[in-house]
């Protein structure tokens, strides 16, 4: 009986972090997408200036805000996934995977999971009332706002879900059953060619 | 009577983040519970976490921080396309033949990779894996070799178009492009002072730097023919972005999407923009956008809760009423930020303590953006210093085992001694005239 709900919660956790590890892949071109945009809109103002004419550039300084809000909305489970956000890893290189996975645990449940449950708390009336207005963004050109503002509820939502399917494989870790998390999360090799995000997320003992 | 609400969370947060949790969530978790104690003693009014959605759409509808993924990518594309190490060898061909001129080259490498990426942990690996060789090779003191490359690689930090100047124009209420017009000069003076260390040092001891024998040194056409094919490129990108922004015609903003369709063109040429490398550079830039940009929506709560405990007049309260006035506010806040350099990313600081110390200096009179400076140099040096440094990492990470790591300590002091001297000169610059 155990043994199977240990199971349907693996099940349910992979199944999150397959979800999340898809979007994050998505997302990812908004990034280039976002540089296109800032370039053309860079010079289309440089150019219209020069020659007199008056564009209306809101769109393209709008369009760049939304990719990059996107990118980070959408992306923060998958960050939480793939070890991102940044933490403060004097101690924490040094501990056993089975504390960091206490860590991880205890931390998920007293500061992750009740933060997302706030902010979806707090965000859901502003995000209700932009909808049911069909906000439009005050300046003239510009696009609507509903949408985008209800990412933030999508966000914390996705983000809700990561903390629990995070929450199992602590568990399973500290346990013993499952695999500690990819050793290189938390070591600061930098590597030639590898993820440059080590540059600022990766900190360790000399 | 003394409030305690703000000092125990500062405190205890400060604390909660050394656990090795992701700080942003600490920081928002924190803000919830603190608010909720504060709420059950009559404290603190919940209903302020209802400015949390509006903060949020602040963040994502913030234009000056927009430039940090366009100058991530443009860094990325140009670390992925082996602009590093052409630079590295023709430097090293230009200045070899000189004595101490390997390690100039390191330098100057640093300094226009800085121009050309603003990302720090780059250009360390890729001078610990070209330079340190060659340089071991020609008979180069190890300290000096190894300290030269540490230091160089933290000129990102101060030499526009810095990340960390962007972030801090953001935090501080300062235009970026005056921040980067205002690095300019203590960048380039760095610059120029590791550089003539190392001469002065080849000088003196003609056995710590040799120059590079006749049969290695490349001469003539091939030379010429190097430095037009390695060296111009960067260059132009460089007299563009920063130029942009320096004329007034782009803002930053603007220059960082360009620059980033600027390395894709670069790259472009030296046939290196692969699949492979647009999808690291997205990947790297998606990734360094959720880490800062929740870590900034996690230090909004953080600041909103400390802020409804009057957290943010306890920190005027004491940074005032430091003896010696604005001297004082100056030397407390640098050690401060010096320190905690050693333990926590740079985000962190500008995040959570920036925003704290800026009010007080506005009281003192400190000019912000010269507090910006150093406050930027500073954290520099702050990730140059055993045992703790950013920067010694990474070249940890690609030196051959042999090498002790009291060795790269030993090199890199006395570039911490040249830090310490400009950072007292911004601080006297800093300070206001009366």
């Amino acid at each position: 009986m155990h043994h199977l709900r240990m199971l349907i919660l693996r099940k349910l956790s992979a199944a999150i972090d397959g979800l999340n590890d898809m979007i994050g892949v998505t997302i990812r071109w908004l990034t280039l997408i976002m540089v296109l945009i800032g370039a053309t809109g860079a010079v289309l103002r440089y150019y219209s200036r020069g020659l007199g004419l008056s564009m209306n550039l809101t769109p393209f300084v709008e369009l760049q805000w939304y990719a990059f809000s996107v990118i980070f909305l959408l992306g923060a489970a998958y960050g939480l996934n793939k070890d991102v956000h940044v933490r403060v890893d004097v101690m924490f290189s040094r501990y056993s995977d089975k504390t960091r996975a206490m860590i991880d645990l205890v931390g998920t449940a007293l500061f992750l999971a009740p933060f997302c449950i706030l902010m979806l708390y707090v965000s859901f009336p502003a995000v209700s009332s932009s909808w049911s207005v069909r906000e439009m963004s005050p300046d003239p050109g510009g696009l609507p706002r509903y949408h985008i503002k209800a990412l933030i509820l999508v966000s914390f939502g996705l983000l809700l879900m990561q903390a629990v399917s995070h929450i199992i494989k602590q568990v399973d870790i500290m346990r013993g059953t499952g695999s500690p998390p990819d050793e290189m999360a938390h070591v600061p090799m930098p590597e030639v060619d590898g993820v440059a995000g080590d540059t600022v997320t990766g900190r360790g003992d000399a | 009577m003394m409030n305690l609400w703000g000092p125990a969370m500062f405190f205890v947060t400060l604390g909660l983040i050394f656990t090795g949790y992701p700080v942003a969530f600490v920081l928002g978790g924190s803000a919830l519970l603190f608010a909720l104690a504060g709420h059950a003693f009559n404290h603190f009014d919940l209903f302020l976490l209802f400015a949390m959605p509006e903060r949020t759409f602040g963040t994502m509808s913030n234009y000056t921080l927009l430039a940090v993924p366009f100058f991530i990518f443009m860094g990325t594309v140009l670390e992925k396309s082996k602009l590093a190490e052409q630079l590295l060898e023709t430097i090293g061909a230009l200045f070899g033949r000189f004595r101490g001129g390997l390690a100039v080259g390191v330098v100057i490498v640093g300094a226009l990779l800085a121009a050309a990426t603003g990302v720090v942990g780059a250009s360390v690996t890729a001078m610990g894996l070209i330079s340190l060789p060659v340089m071991l090779r020609n008979g180069y003191n190890k300290e000096l070799s190894l300290g030269v490359i540490a230091a160089s690689g933290t000129l990102g930090q101060i030499i526009p178009p810095s990340i960390v100047l962007i972030v801090l124009g953001d935090q501080m209420g300062v235009s970026v492009g005056d921040l980067f017009r205002a690095a300019l000069v203590p960048g380039l003076v760095l610059t120029g002072l590791y550089a003539a260390y190392v001469f002065v040092l080849a000088f003196v001891d003609k056995d710590v730097a040799p120059a590079l024998p006749m049969e290695l040194r490349t001469t003539g056409v091939a030379l010429l023919k190097q430095v037009i094919l390695s060296l111009l490129p960067p260059l132009a990108l460089i007299v563009v972005v920063l130029g942009s922004i320096f004329a007034g015609v782009a803002t930053p903003t603007e220059a960082g999407a360009l620059g980033a369709v600027g390395a894709m063109v670069l790259a472009a040429m030296n046939r290196q923009l692969t699949f492979r490398t647009l999808k690291a550079a997205m990947e790297e830039t998606s990734r360094l956008t959720i880490m800062v940009v929740f870590l900034l929506i996690g230090s909004t709560a953080f600041a909103l809760v400390f802020r409804g405990f009057d957290g943010d007049i306890w920190i005027e309260t004491v940074l005032t009423g430091i003896p010696g006035g604005a001297l004082g506010y100056l030397i407390v806040v640098n050690l401060m930020v010096f320190i905690l350099g050693f333990f926590i990313d740079f985000f962190e600081i500008a995040f959570i303590i920036v925003p704290l110390i800026v009010p007080p200096a506005i009281i003192l009179g400190v000019d912000l953006t010269a507090l910006g400076i150093l406050l930027a140099v500073n954290l520099q040096t702050s990730f140059l210093t055993p045992p703790f440094g950013f920067s010694l990492f990474y070249l940890r990470g690609v030196t051959p085992r042999d090498i002790e790591t009291t060795s790269i300590y030993k090199g890199v002091i006395p570039f911490i001694a040249i830090q310490m001297v400009v950072l007292a000169v911004l601080g006297w610059i800093a300070l206001p005239t009366v």
